[in-house]
């Protein structure tokens, strides 16, 4: 402690030293050489840092935003089947047929596995959390009300029915809301990091342009001192940004256009797809519950026409025909042509069936529902599901193979940046030291 | 015995060496364990529509005339042939339309309800509709169902949806304002339905309770005027009430005994208590424009009376073992 004030007083600070040796033509030389160096190192560093993390969101795009997008767009529609087909089995009287047994219990464990890869993404985002609490919690409840009501009707009980309603109210007014939910929160966080995949990244850009100014100047400087024109060291230098800046532009834009080209063909085709989808699903639940229901669900019918306009008809609201202008190939825009047919003709059975229950005709009218005639909703329904699959598989492809070619614009860009850094770093050590060796 | 001193030397060594060891390490650290998962409550789930002591509706219910319910109009002496309707009679509109169209309940055990297995309607009230069916067309069968909730009746019959309305309906002075009632076709009366262990034995003891009972119905209302006034539970169909009360959600259902005995029917683990509190005279709702289909309905039911038809009707569906149908007796005001 005593010994630190005269240590203090005894020489001059380093800043000191760098602003005295600053006024030689070699100390500035010196300090010129130590600035550049650290602003490549910073450049070089963020450069490829930022490469990394586009590389990241990417790879993470196609791993984990989109197949969880999936998954809930997944947990909506197997809750939405399961409902509409309880309602179906009931419809058929007696014990169900061993079919629609089959696919109420694989729509059940879909929804299960499902669920269970949601949940396993939901960490910091509290709303997504509180959708997979709700459906986590009442899944469980809902099967147990339909295995409730499927005792009651075996045993020749209307109770089986009231527990149908209760479990169908219970998917219409918790489940089946907190299912769309999710798949909204998730197509959002998919949004937002194709967003951030395509986003322009400024730093680096702009410390590899102050970079390059920073040699042009340097280079200017030293022929003004030394009158000598070229300095072989600060030229490699200067290539190796050019090249570094050049490369990662060209990157940036390949990545931008092929993210670009999966936000339209993919991720957006497959949501108003999706959309397409689940308006289809919500339109057989409320076909068959009006047939439950038997005249006293007109609140089904109603929802029934509301959503029918955004699958079918002429007017701007058809999801169908959005999804084909949409469509970026010829096998995707025929894939949807016959959703969009498929749709027309379960419209036309829809008419039917509601002309016959309106007409006196309860029974007939359920066979148009649920029978397997071909001209009967049930198939009809079945094909356009068909369609929308596969053409929903397209999209996913799409996204799969544009976010893909995204990743591979930026192949070698780190190992490179950091090989060009190097460079550019060894260029004005070596060019700075030659010329320093004149001044000894 | 020499070695329990050293043995108590040992033991207390240990103990010393373990506490000290706790209290270096994380013995004596404070906290608690996390909880990841707490659930506080549990959302139970309820039938549609589900309402807690609702608002009472309003309307008819402001100035009644004092009247006898259960007197309708008399029946002319003869009913004519079946697909042979009198011109420009309500009966003849229904015979050209091919079908009668009924107001109906799917979901009153013994009454009317869906049989899940045949996917048909069935029941006491759903054969009372298949004679006046047959009495029009000569066809049981001519019928178009329409279900309607037990708040619906009214609105159904004044707006035209429907016919008639068979749907287990207690014949009202301030019902007989918006529409007509046929004779009293059979009389029920309102009792209380528990579980099986449970202690109450009648309606003054639900002071208080969640008690189940549908929108609309002559029940709710009764259940408001009780001294003991219960929460009441407003559903909309009486099978929700039955799950309610299986589901532990509510304390009773009280209604008509008929309706309870379709209860009992399907859950052996619940009870009737209590004696009849009310008397709950039922008849068919007709629009109260169409009196000529009132003496139709009742001629029909005179006829179903004196043919044997009404007690088939009652043995199949209602009869206890060992008891003999009482069919009622017509009463008109002319």
């Amino acid at each position: 402690m005593v010994t630190a004030a005269p240590q203090r007083q005894a020489g001059p600070s380093a800043l000191g030293r760098v602003t005295r040796s600053a006024t030689t033509t070699p100390g500035r030389l010196s300090v010129l050489a130590v600035a550049l160096l650290l602003l490549t190192a910073i450049t070089g560093i963020v450069a490829a840092v930022t490469a990394q993390a586009k590389r990241d969101t990417l790879s993470d795009l196609v791993a984990h935003r989109e197949p969880l997008a999936t998954a809930a767009q997944q947990i909506f529609r197997s809750l939405s089947d399961a409902d509409a087909t309880a309602a179906s089995a009931f419809l058929s009287g007696g014990v169900e047929p061993a079919t629609l047994r089959t696919r109420y219990e694989f729509d059940i464990s879909q929804a299960g596995t499902a669920l269970g890869k949601a949940s396993s993404d939901v960490g910091g985002d509290p709303l997504a959390a509180a959708q997979v609490e709700v459906l986590s919690q009442q899944l469980p409840v809902y099967s147990g009300l339909i295995e409730t009501a499927r005792a009651n009707n075996r045993q020749g009980y209307p109770a089986g029915a009231a527990y149908l309603r209760e479990a169908s109210g219970l998917m219409r007014s918790k489940l089946l809301p907190a299912a769309e939910q999710l798949y909204e929160i998730n197509y959002d966080r998919l949004q937002r990091e194709q967003e951030s995949a395509r986003s322009v990244p400024w730093a680096p850009i702009a410390l590899l342009a102050l970079l390059l100014a920073a040699l042009v100047a340097t280079q200017r400087y030293l022929t003004h001192k030394t009158n000598r024109l070229l300095n072989i060291g600060l030229l490699a230098a200067t290539a190796a940004v050019v090249i570094t800046l050049i490369w990662g532009v060209t990157a940036m834009l390949v990545l931008s256009s092929h993210v670009g080209d999966a936000e339209r063909n993919g991720a957006q085709q497959v949501d108003v797809l999706v959309q397409a989808r689940i308006n289809s699903l919500k339109c057989r639940a409320d076909e068959t519950l009006t047939l439950v229901a038997r005249g006293d669900g007109p609140g089904y019918e109603q929802e029934w026409q509301q959503l029918a306009a955004t699958i079918t008809g002429d007017g701007g609201a058809n999801l169908l025909r959005q999804a084909k202008d949409l469509a970026s190939s010829d096998a995707m825009a025929g894939e949807v042509q016959l959703a969009v047919q498929n749709a027309e003709e379960w419209a036309a059975a829809h008419r039917k069936i509601r002309e016959l229950d309106d007409g006196g005709q309860y029974e007939e009218a359920v066979k148009v529902a649920i029978g397997d005639a071909p001209d009967s909703a049930a198939a009809a329904f079945g094909k356009l599901d068909k369609n929308l699959i596969t053409a929903l598989n397209a999209g996913r492809d799409e996204f799969f193979t544009q976010t893909t070619k995204a990743g591979n614009a930026l192949t070698g860009l780190v190992p490179g940046i950091a090989v060009l850094a190097v460079i550019a770093a060894a260029g004005i050590t070596l060019g700075i030291r030659e010329r320093l060796r004149e001044y000894r | 015995m020499g070695l329990v001193p050293r043995t108590g030397r040992a033991v207390r060594g240990v103990l010393l060496a373990v506490v000290l060891a706790c209290a270096a390490t994380a013995c004596s650290a404070a906290g608690r364990p996390v909880d990841l998962a707490t659930v506080s409550s549990v959302d139970r789930p309820q039938p549609v529509g589900v309402e807690v002591n609702p608002a009472t509706t309003t309307g008819a219910a402001t100035q009644v005339p004092p009247c006898d319910p259960t007197a309708s109009l008399r029946p002319a002496n003869n009913l004519p042939q079946p697909g042979n309707m009198p011109a420009g009679s309500t009966m003849r509109a229904i015979l050209d339309r091919g079908r009668l169209i009924a107001g109906v309940d799917q979901n009153t055990f013994l009454f009317g309800f869906r049989n899940p297995t045949s996917n048909a309607l069935e029941g006491f009230d759903i054969d009372r509709v298949r004679d006046v069916a047959a009495a029009i067309f000569g066809d049981p069968n001519k019928v178009q169902y329409k279900v309607i909730t037990s708040a619906e009746r009214i609105d159904a019959l004044k707006n035209g949806e429907v016919d008639i309305v068979v749907r287990t309906m207690t014949a009202t002075c301030g019902r007989w304002v918006d529409i007509n009632f046929s004779a009293t076709y059979y009389v029920a009366g309102q009792r209380v339905l528990v579980d099986r262990a449970s202690q109450i034995t009648g309606i003054d003891q639900l002071g208080g309770k969640r008690v189940c009972a549908t929108k609309g119905s002559t029940s709710i209302a009764r259940l408001r005027q009780s001294p003991a006034p219960p929460e009441i539970v407003a559903v909309d169909n009486w099978s929700d009430c039955l799950v309610m009360l299986q589901q532990a959600q509510v304390a009773a259902v009280s209604t008509d005994d008929t309706i309870l005995a379709g209860m009992v029917a399907q859950d052996p683990n619940v009870k009737m208590v209590g004696p009849r509190f009310t008397e709950e005279p039922y008849g068919i709702g007709i629009p109260k424009q169409y009196e000529d289909m009132v003496r139709f309905v009742n001629g029909v039911l005179e006829r179903s009376i004196t043919n044997g038809s009404w007690v088939t009707s009652y043995n199949k569906w209602l009869a206890q073992a060992g008891e003999r149908a009482a069919p009622p007796v017509g009463k008109y005001r002319d």
